[in-house]
């Protein structure tokens, strides 16, 4: 009973926030493209010569005599109706536009989350159960160049190296060149996603090792773990039986936290790899002040990030109080 | 559990890393074609739609998949290609295109005269790139040939019959028509991977020269990602940044074709007096709007060494902006490299250095002004360097203001402005030096004006023959005593036309490629063939 209040007023509470976070971030974001000194009109022509008549109409169709209130109720309210309006720059519905773009960076964003969640839970136990080696110096100090490394840079120099000099891997796309649809394999796919997924995680790795790492050591000098090794447990086992299982689930709930580093770090590579994500459609509408495009990229973004935070609630709330109670004391 | 993830995962990798996936060559077959040229505006975002700007938006283009009314021959001149000739009435408003009876979409439908109207009518409500604005309407007479009505006789509406492709009336839907083109022309488009490639391939039933290449992979890649494709050996021709053009790749030549691509430096040719444009931006500069500050500019800086200098002479020195084209008039040109000459122009005005601070005045106006340039772009940022360097030994100051195009346009009306011209378009022409434009759109920025030049231009534009319009066209750029070229009215600082630079595979033959065709590579693809490797070395 008391479980089910708990529950329900969980979910309330979430929605309501939700709401509120859509709500202020739709506002605030379109305040910010009103406000930047953008004229759509020009981004769109740039150095071309067309008559005054037509630059009129160019500005009725990108709305930059519309006043800004009218423009943002307009967009509101065909909002509520479940209109995403239709993109300026691709002249098609914004619906469907996110929707091929985000298939595309989901396969990405998942794969490099999933690779750099194991790869850092991996070494940030290696690390944790040899504190104090050469080996575990070696990774902190791999943690910390990872920390400093602009992602962009990092992609360029996977791509120089891997694909032009080595030649594992195809230099960008998501899909052989020239080869149609039909014949395209899934093992292309996967060998496309390869290099630029690797670069997003290595990246990702640093965060969730170094956080493993520190929790790992706490719990070796816990009084259980000393109790377990004066009963005679030691080495992999010991830490596989009683660290790892301690040190996992705070882990996975830092992993869910960082899905907005995801996609910050996914535009970066899917520019790089000339991969044909989100992110590439995020910098075109920026820059041509493309409103309903960009509105609505930020709101299924926006829902994409509290999701992942939800889930590292869910966690926090219900399947591992400690969690709470930790920081609570902390 | 995460173990068995983790080994999986790793594995996975390692097949992949140890399979090596080696670089396939550029092509499977040798009639198929991988291209990165498409480069100078990127991919059409709205598909392949002539009605949304698909190859006559802001460059003109061979659209491939349709065909237009006429094209260009390899010198540049128009020819007939759907259309079998055209004429034009007395008052310059009533043009007549004959077309072809024998042509087939691809879906088998026959193209008649109905098609080519219902295409013009429909471009001229696109709210795209394309400027339709000054057509009334077009409208079939018969099967055959097409009327179009203009608002305003306009010489240049040439340019619109030569790069608007045509689409089919019964197969044409706004919204979906550019993922799903159907056209008439060489190529029929296979596939689209959004932000990725394109895939064409060849129209059987194409009516014109049957090209070499069955199948071309148009790729989107940026040009540093394009070189590095180049280098791995995955792509047939790419275009690359000038300054790549001392590198080498192995199986590649390096090319680089003449373009319209001019850059000159814009002067405001008002006197500042406080006023302001419909924007609220500032008019005028007191320094460059006496003429012989400009004069001595274009006679004292020496173009060929900002040519060398700057696009490693990939190029040609760039007097009038349209130089290279027919309508360019050789008599505006002058001599430059003349510091002396400059220096004696400054002096017998009285622009003369009396503090001794290495900067010439004149009745307390300091030979000072700031030059905006686009600081994303580095020839630019080069070109502007090399500029301010060579005033300085003529005692005129220019500061850099490298910023973003915001910045430069809202300064535009009030300090110089180093731009790029690449349209070959006459209409241009008008828009940037006639005086009814100023402040009203973007395109005149140092708001020249001359009735002597609005009206050879409005001559030009009005004309009914297209030989008459060349004729005022460079009489607008100068008659003898004035215009807008440096030996009249020296409007503008225009310095170099560089050349578009191409790594292209050996075993490319690009036969004779159009001249200045300027993004338009692929214009002449009918010429374009791949000889034996074994011939290539020894030919060259």
């Amino acid at each position: 009973m008391s479980e089910n209040a708990k529950i329900s007023g969980f979910i309330g509470k979430k929605i309501l926030r939700l709401i509120s976070l859509l709500l202020i971030v739709s506002f605030v974001s379109f305040m910010l493209i009103q406000y930047s000194p953008i004229d759509p009109v020009r981004a769109y022509l740039g150095e071309m010569a067309v008559s005054a008549e037509h630059k009129a109409k160019l500005e009725e169709y990108w709305g930059v005599n519309t006043p800004p209130e009218e423009k943002f109720l307009n967009w509101a309210g065909d909002i509520l109706k479940g209109d995403f309006g239709v993109s300026l720059i691709y002249r098609m519905p914004v619906t469907d536009v996110i929707k091929e773009r985000f298939a595309a960076s989901l396969a990405l964003m998942a794969s490099s989350w999933m690779i750099s969640g194991v790869l850092g839970f991996i070494l940030g136990i290696a690390s944790g159960m040899h504190k104090g080696t050469l080996f575990d110096r070696a990774i902190k100090t791999y943690c910390y160049i990872l920390t400093a490394t602009p992602t962009f840079w990092l992609a360029l120099v996977f791509l120089m190296i891997f694909s032009v000099q080595l030649g594992w891997f195809p230099i960008g796309l998501s899909v052989p060149i020239g080869v149609t649809a039909e014949n395209v394999t899934f093992f292309d796919r996967i060998e496309h996603l390869i290099l630029p997924a690797l670069t997003l995680s290595l990246l990702g790795v640093a965060q969730i090792a170094m956080f493993t790492r520190e929790k790992l050591t706490e719990v070796m000098s816990s009084d259980y773990v000393l109790f377990a090794k004066a009963r005679g447990e030691k080495g992999l086992d010991l830490v596989l039986r009683h660290g790892v299982r301690n040190v996992a689930l705070p882990a996975i709930t830092l992993q869910f936290l960082s899905f907005s580093e995801l996609f910050g770090g996914a535009v970066l590579v899917e520019q790089v790899f000339s991969y044909p994500g989100i992110g590439r459609a995020t910098v075109a509408a920026g820059l041509m002040s493309d409103v309903p495009l960009l509105l609505g990229i930020v709101l299924v973004s926006a829902v994409f990030v509290f999701t992942g935070n939800l889930i590292a609630d869910i966690i926090y709330e219900f399947i591992d109080p400690r969690i709470k109670q930790q920081e609570t004391t902390i | 559990m995460l173990l068995g993830v983790v080994v999986v995962v790793l594995a996975l990798i390692l097949v992949f890393m140890s399979s090596g996936a080696p670089v396939n060559s550029v092509s499977g077959a040798s009639d198929e074609l991988v291209v990165n040229v498409y480069s100078h505006t990127g991919e059409p975002d709205t598909g392949f739609d002539p009605l949304q700007g698909w190859g006559c938006g802001h460059v003109n283009f061979e659209p491939l998949v349709q065909s237009t009314l006429f094209k260009s021959a390899d010198d540049g001149s128009i020819i007939n290609d759907l259309a079998t000739g055209y004429s034009v009435s007395p008052d310059g408003k009533t043009w007549t295109v004959n077309v072809r009876d024998d042509i087939k979409f691809t879906d088998g439908e026959k193209l008649t005269a109905n098609d080519v109207a219902f295409t013009f009518n429909t471009a001229v409500g696109s709210n795209s790139e394309l400027d339709m604005s000054n057509l009334e309407s077009a409208r079939a007479i018969n099967d055959t040939a097409v009327e179009f009505k203009l608002q305003e006789p306009q010489s240049s509406f040439i340019w619109r019959l030569r790069y608007v492709g045509i689409v089919p009336e019964h197969a044409y839907e706004k919204e979906t028509y550019g993922r799903n083109p159907v056209g008439s022309g060489p190529y029929k488009l296979v596939q689209w991977d959004r932000s990725q490639q394109a895939i064409f391939e060849y129209n059987p039933d194409y009516y014109g020269q049957k090209p070499y290449f069955k199948k071309i992979t148009m790729l989107f890649l940026d040009k540093d990602t394009a070189f590095a494709a180049a280098k791995s050996r995955k792509v047939d021709i790419a275009e690359i940044e000038i300054n790549n053009v001392n590198q080498t790749i192995d199986g590649y030549d390096f090319i680089s074709l003449p373009s319209s691509r001019a850059f000159g430096v814009s002067f405001p040719t008002q006197y500042d007096t406080g006023s302001k444009s419909l924007q609220g931006d500032p008019i005028g500069n007191n320094v460059t709007a006496d003429i012989t500050i400009r004069k001595a500019l274009n006679t004292g800086i020496d173009r060929k060494a900002i040519l060398d200098g700057v696009l490693y002479g990939k190029g040609d020195v760039e007097y009038t902006g349209v130089d290279q084209r027919e309508f360019g008039n050789p008599e505006a040109k002058i001599k430059d490299s003349n510091l002396e000459e400059a220096i004696k122009v400054l002096e017998a005005a009285g622009w003369e250095d009396s503090d001794g601070d290495g900067i010439r005045e004149k009745n307390g106006t300091e030979a000072e002004f700031d030059l905006y340039y686009s600081s994303s772009d580095q020839t630019r940022q080069a070109l502007s360097v090399a500029v301010s360097e060579q005033a300085r030994k003529m005692g005129i100051k220019i500061n850099l203001m490298g910023t973003n195009w915001d910045e430069i346009y809202a300064n535009q009306y009030s300090s110089a402005v180093l731009y790029a011209y690449s349209s070959i378009d006459t209409f241009n022409l008008y828009h940037q030096y006639h005086s009814k434009e100023a402040d009203a759109t973007y395109m005149n920025p140092g708001l020249y004006s001359n009735p002597v030049v609005d009206g050879y231009l409005e001559s030009a534009l009005r004309s009914s023959d297209q030989a008459q319009a060349t004729k005022f066209w460079q009489l607008a750029a100068y008659d003898g005593s004035t215009g807008y070229g440096p030996a009249g009215d020296a409007t503008w600082l225009w310095l170099v036309t560089m050349d578009y630079l191409y790594a292209m595979d050996e075993t490319l033959d690009l036969g004779t490629p159009q001249q200045n065709a300027g993004s338009d590579i692929l214009g002449n693809i009918y010429e374009w063939t791949r000889i034996d490797e074994s011939s290539s070395t020894s030919g060259k």
